[in-house]
């Protein structure tokens, strides 16, 4: 029975990007469906000390976006979601006046929030022996910078609320806002994801972590491989992803282009251990969505997945949706894009659903590129390494996944 | 911050201000011709966050200490007074 009792439909009206396949849309939109990969060595002055020096790096100066008094006050992430804030508004078209501005606000998810500022400050305090900071690295690090930064800019006056869920934090943010809307609490939304964790400290965390994919050393490109049986972890990527969530109502009032419908949202908390995900919790989080669409599982024809190339991950999920959707799911279609964007991390959940959003628009299905070995227990349709048209393609789910357990699903739906 | 302190003597007044002139410039994007000494800071834009990058910046630049109830949003010349009297007083 779906949770549905007066509620408004909420509609994708305006997409921002800035991510390792392009800063345009239709840039990520002619490299996310052509197979190509945004994995390169780093560029950064630090690579020769690094175990892993690759990442998906994205090519953004904030200088050709920003005035210099404007992004020096901002921390590289939040510099990437002010950009992509303003790109989605723009986007959809939208002009926000008096009477919109209360009804209007920002959800935006990201892991680590200034991970850039604050190891600026450990550096001079640690290494440099400075012993005072700069004045503006309290609110250059904070984890809301980003949507403040957003929410001033375009003077949002509507809830303005950061989600910290590690890799679904930019789902949590965009299902969270969803309901704002469904509900009637305001008319519409920007929501999204931004993160830029690519910093010598945060990077030998990962490393210690022991999850990073090993260089391909044939082609360092091809280094993310989900599901691919020779898959050795994921990928470190940068972003930032946003999207305008509106009601039907109002963007049908105002004449707006309509992406697709966001029609379902579920979370749950795996509950299982702090990095290790569970068929439980995934399956958990999956149903919840289902089950909030009222869709019955054999309506969804493609997922695109956390798959984020780590062994255990790609299992987990691959049994999760075998677990949901039982025998249909030999029957759809998933794919990870991170072989090709990488790891997000805040920025994942809002950069694949756009991506899946494209996806219903182009009636095609992203590639899982890099998929060269296949994975016995790994046995669905992955899309490898070639995009796929899909005739009649309405409805599609995107899935994150969390350190910490924290998953959330969405579930679009094309607009006929 | 591309001001480069050249010489251990004393900073005259006039010092002071240009150097000031130069951060402010650099920090807002600006003509450092168009920053006066009667300049109102408020009204090149800078707010008390911006005072406070510019205090920050002289305070590595002239090697001396501004305590918090002498940052203030002034001119030019009222702040630049207030630094290189702290430069006399510091420097002792």
């Amino acid at each position: 029975m779906a949770i549905v009792s007066n509620r408004q439909r909420v509609v994708i009206t305006g997409l921002g990007v800035v991510s390792p396949l392009g800063n345009t849309l239709a840039d990520l939109n002619q490299n996310a469906f052509a197979g190509i990969s945004g994995i390169k060595r780093i560029d950064s002055p630090f690579v020769d000390e690094l175990n892993c020096k690759i990442a998906a790096q994205a090519q953004f100066n904030p200088n050709e976006h920003f005035t210099k008094h404007t992004y020096s006050m901002l921390d590289r992430t939040s510099q990437m979601a002010l950009h992509t804030g303003i790109e989605a508004i723009k986007d959809a078209a939208l002009i926000i006046d008096d009477n919109l501005r209360p009804r209007m606000g920002i959800f935006l998810g990201t892991g680590m929030g200034g991970a850039h500022s604050i190891e600026e400050g450990y550096v001079r305090l640690y290494k440099e022996g400075a012993n005072r900071l700069k004045p503006f690295t309290v609110l250059m690090s904070m984890n809301n910078a980003a949507a403040s930064a957003i929410a001033l800019e375009c003077q949002l006056t509507g809830p303005n609320q950061t989600f910290s869920t590690a890799c679904s934090s930019s789902a949590v943010a965009i299902g969270e806002a969803t309901r704002l809307i469904r509900h009637g609490y305001v008319d519409v939304m920007l929501a999204g994801g931004s993160e830029s964790l690519l910093t010598f400290g945060t990077i030998k965390a990962w490393e210690a972590l022991r999850t990073l994919a090993e260089e391909d050393e044939e082609d360092l490109s091809a280094s993310c491989k989900p599901f691919s049986a020779d898959r050795t972890g994921l990928v470190l990527g940068e972003g930032a992803a946003m999207l305008v969530l509106e009601s039907y109502e109002h963007a049908t009032a105002r004449g707006a282009k309509i992406y697709a419908e966001v029609i379902g949202y579920g979370a749950a908390n795996d509950c299982n251990h702090i990095t290790q995900p569970s068929v439980t919790g995934q399956s958990a989080t999956i149903q919840a969505a289902l089950k909030d669409s009222g869709l019955a599982a054999e309506t969804i024809q493609y997922i695109n997945t956390h798959g984020t190339g780590t062994k255990l991950n790609d299992i987990i999920e691959t049994n999760a949706i075998k677990n949901v959707f039982g025998s249909h799911a030999y029957d759809l279609s998933v794919s990870s894009t991170k072989s090709m964007h990488g790891h997000l991390m805040g920025a994942a959940g809002a950069l694949e659903a756009i991506i899946t959003t494209m996806a219903l628009q182009n009636n095609q299905l992203p590639p899982t590129i890099n998929l060269k070995h296949p994975d016995p227990e790994c046995d669905l349709d992955y899309v490898p390494n070639v995009a796929k048209k899909l005739a009649n393609f309405e409805y599609a789910m995107s899935n994150s996944f969390a350190f910490g357990g924290t998953g959330a699903s969405l579930i679009l739906k094309k607009l006929s | 911050m591309t001001a480069q302190k050249t010489s251990k003597q004393i900073p005259s007044l006039d010092d002071v201000t240009n150097a000031l002139a130069k951060m402010i410039a650099d920090k807002m994007d600006m003509d450092q011709t168009t920053i006066k000494p009667e300049s109102e800071l408020q009204m090149l834009g800078l707010d008390s966050l911006d005072i406070f990058d510019i205090i920050f910046s002289a305070e590595d630049y002239f090697n001396i200490k501004v305590p918090n109830d002498q940052v203030k949003i002034s001119t030019l010349h009222d702040v630049a007074v207030s630094v290189h009297q702290l430069i006399l007083e510091q420097n002792k």
